[in-house]
C-alpha cells in the first residue's frame, strides 16, 4: 500500500506538470531571497544619503575643529571628536588584553565543567544587560562611590564592562575557527600548550581577531547611553578640552548628537546634530572598511599566503 | 621468521601492557599487548572502528588532548612508562613523533614548517634551521621538488607533498620512534608509494608504528604486523606470518577479506 502511494508520488514529480511545478518554487525562492538582500542594500543607501544631504553643508574646519558653545550659534565638535578617541583607546586598552585573555582561557584551557559553563552564562548575561543601565551603573561606581564626577575614566570603564562579552565571544569564535589539526601536529612536535597557542593558534586567528576588534571599536566608537552619566555631557574650556588627563568630563560625538537635541539651547542644534552625525557615520563606516583591509591583511602576513 | 625471533635480533623500544583505553564509557582498546621492535616497521591493522588509530594516539600521549579521555596501563619507551606521573608528556612527543592522516602543515612557508620543531626547543641559529631543513627536507625526499621555493606556503604544495612535508617536520625534531596514521590514505597511487618508499628508507634509522587499512600497503611495507578488531588486539606476528599462516581464524576471515 505505502509503495503504491510513493509510486505515484514519484511518477507525479517526474511528470511535466511536476517538473514545472518544482521549477517555479525553486525561481520564487531566489527571487524572494534577492529581494531581501536588495532591501537591505536600499536601506543603506537610503539612510547614508540622507545623513549625507543634511550634514554636508554643516561641514567645515572651523565646525571640525572648534570648540562647542553653550548658548550661541557656531560651535563646533573639535574636542568632542578628540573625546571620541580618547574614550575609545581607553576602552580599548582595558578591554583587549582581559578579553581576549578569557577567550583563550575558555577556549584552549578550560575543560566542559561547571566553572566553564558559570563563566559562559555570565559573559551572556552581561551582555544583554540595557546600555542605560550599564550607565546608572557607572553613574553609582565611578561617579558617586569612587568619588570620579564625570569622567573619561569612568566612561572608558563602563564601555569596558558592556563590550567584554562581545570581545570575549570574538576570540573564541576567533581561535574555534583555527582546524585543530594545527593545534595536534604542533602539539605532536612536542610544542607546550602555550606555545602552540602563542606560535599556531593566534597567528591564524590574528585576522578574525583583528576585524572583530576593530568591529567592536566601532560600536563603542558610536555608544551614547552608557556615557550620558559616566563621562559626562560637557568639556573642558579652552585648552583644556584636549587634555591627556583621564579624570576630566569627557563628552564624546556621540552623546553630543543627543545632548545637542534633547538639552541644548543653542538656536543651531539642527545644523550641529547633522554634522555631527554626519561625522559619527562616516567614521563608524570606516572602521568597518579598516576592519576588514586589517583583518584580510594580517592574515596574509602570518599565514604566509 | 618467528615473532620473538625477529624482535631479539633487534632491541626492544615500546613495550605496550595491558593497554586501556575510554571515550567517556566506550571502552575503546581492551588489554591490548604490543612489543614494538627498534629499527622495524609495525603495521596495526583492522577494520574501521576497531580501534588502531586509538591505540597508535595512546603511544605518545595524544589522548591528553581529547577530553574525556582515559588510558590505562603501561606504555614504555626504553623501559620508562610514559604515563608515569613524573613523565613531561611534551618530552614524550619530542621522542615519539607522529604524522597524521590527513596532510596538515601550518599555514607557514616551507621552511617555517620543517624548522617549527627546532625552533620550539630551542635553536636560534639560522644558519644551523637553514641546514636542518635541508637535511629533514632531503630525507622526506621533498628537497629537490621544494628547494626553490623554501619561503613559499607550504599551503600551495600538492597533497602528497604536504604529506612527505609533515614527514619532514617530525624528522626536523630527531624522534626515536615515528608514528604514522593512515598517511597515504588520501594520496593518489603514485604519491603512496612514494610514501612507502620513505618509510622503507626511514627504518633504518627509526622505529616506524603504522596505522593502515590497506593490507597489501601492511605486506609490502611492514615487518611486523598487528590485528585488531573491535577494541580487542587479536593477534601480532611477522608479516609474513600474518599474511601466510594467522593462527587466529578472526585473523584469516580478515586477511581473506571475509570483513569489511
Amino acid at each position: 500500500m505505502r509503495d503504491a502511494v510513493l509510486t505515484l508520488e514519484i511518477a507525479r514529480a517526474k511528470s511535466a506538470r511536476g517538473v514545472r511545478h518544482r521549477r517555479f518554487v525553486d525561481r520564487s525562492a531566489t527571487t524572494l531571497l534577492w529581494c531581501a538582500a536588495l532591501a537591505v542594500l536600499a536601506l543603506l543607501t537610503l539612510f547614508v544619503g540622507y545623513i549625507l544631504y543634511l550634514g554636508a553643508p554643516a561641514i567645515s574646519w572651523q565646525f571640525l575643529t572648534s570648540p562647542p558653545s553653550e548658548v550661541s550659534a557656531g560651535g563646533g565638535i573639535g574636542p568632542e571628536i578628540y573625546n571620541s578617541f580618547y574614550i575609545l583607546g581607553l576602552t580599548l586598552l582595558f578591554t583587549v588584553p582581559v578579553a581576549v585573555a578569557a577567550g583563550i582561557y575558555l577556549q584552549e584551557y578550560a575543560r566542559p565543567g561547571a566553572f566553564r559553563t558559570l563563566v559562559q552564562f555570565s559573559a551572556e548575561s552581561l551582555a544583554t544587560v540595557p546600555s542605560i543601565v550599564m550607565g546608572l551603573f557607572g553613574l553609582l561606581v565611578f561617579v558617586y562611590l569612587l568619588r570620579w564626577r564625570f569622567s573619561a575614566i569612568g566612561g572608558a570603564l563602563t564601555l569596558t564592562i558592556l563590550n567584554l562579552p562581545a570581545l570575549m565571544r570574538v576570540t573564541q569564535e576567533a581561535l574555534f575557527s583555527v582546524p585543530q589539526t594545527y593545534r595536534e601536529a604542533s602539539m605532536a612536535l612536542g610544542a607546550t600548550r602555550w606555545g602552540t597557542i602563542w606560535r599556531i593558534v593566534l597567528p591564524s586567528a590574528v585576522g578574525a581577531l583583528t576585524t572583530g576588534v576593530i568591529l567592536i571599536a566601532g560600536r563603542i566608537f558610536g555608544e551614547t547611553a552608557a556615557l550620558i552619566y559616566t563621562a559626562g555631557v560637557s568639556v573642558a574650556a579652552g585648552k583644556g578640552a584636549y587634555d591627556l588627563n583621564p579624570f576630566r568630563p569627557a563628552e564624546t560625538l556621540a552623546v553630543h548628537v543627543w545632548y545637542t537635541h534633547a538639552e541644548s539651547v543653542v538656536p543651531d542644534v539642527a545644523r550641529i546634530g547633522n554634522g555631527s552625525a554626519l561625522v559619527l557615520l562616516v567614521m563608524v563606516l570606516l572602521f568597518n572598511v579598516v576592519a576588514r583591509i586589517v583583518g584580510r591583511s594580517l592574515t596574509r602576513r602570518f599565514t604566509g599566503r | 621468521m618467528q615473532l620473538i625471533e625477529a624482535q631479539e635480533s633487534t632491541g626492544l623500544k615500546m613495550d605496550v601492557r595491558d593497554l586501556n583505553v575510554f571515550y567517556g564509557s566506550f571502552h575503546a582498546i581492551k588489554d591490548a599487548n604490543l612489543r614494538v621492535t627498534e629499527q622495524m616497521v609495525t603495521a596495526l591493522i583492522g577494520p574501521s572502528g576497531c580501534g588502531k588509530t586509538t591505540f597508535l594516539r595512546a603511544l605518545n600521549r595524544m589522548h591528553d588532548l581529547t577530553p574525556g579521555a582515559n588510558v590505562t596501563g603501561t606504555v614504555s619507551l626504553d623501559g620508562t612508562n610514559i604515563y608515569d606521573s613524573s613523565v613531561d608528556p611534551v618530552v614524550v612527543r619530542h621522542r615519539v613523533g607522529m604524522v597524521f592522516q590527513r596532510a596538515n602543515p601550518f599555514p607557514k612557508s616551507i621552511f617555517e614548517n620543517v624548522v617549527y620543531g627546532p625552533k620550539i626547543h630551542g635553536e636560534r641559529n639560522r644558519d644551523a634551521l637553514l641546514s636542518c631543513a635541508e637535511k629533514s627536507l632531503r630525507r622526506a625526499a621533498l628537497w629537490d621538488e621544494v628547494k626553490d621555493r623554501l619561503f613559499r606556503s607550504a599551503l600551495d604544495l600538492s597533497g602528497g607533498q604536504q604529506q612527505r612535508l609533515c614527514i619532514a617536520r617530525v624528522l626536523a625534531v630527531e624522534p626515536e620512534v615515528i608514528l604514522m596514521d593512515e598517511p597515504a590514505s588520501a594520496l593518489d597511487p603514485i604519491a603512496t608509494s612514494k610514501i612507502e618508499d620513505l618509510i622503507g628508507e626511514l627504518k633504518k634509522d627509526y622505529t616506524v608504528v603504522i596505522v593502515t587499512h590497506s593490507m597489501q600497503q601492511a605486506a609490502r611495507i611492514s615487518d611486523i604486523t598487528a590485528f585488531f578488531l573491535l577494541g580487542d588486539l587479536i593477534e601480532v606476528g611477522t608479516t609474513s606470518e600474518i599474511f601466510t599462516r594467522p593462527k587466529d581464524r578472526r585473523t584469516e576471515d580478515y586477511i581473506t577479506g571475509r570483513y569489511g
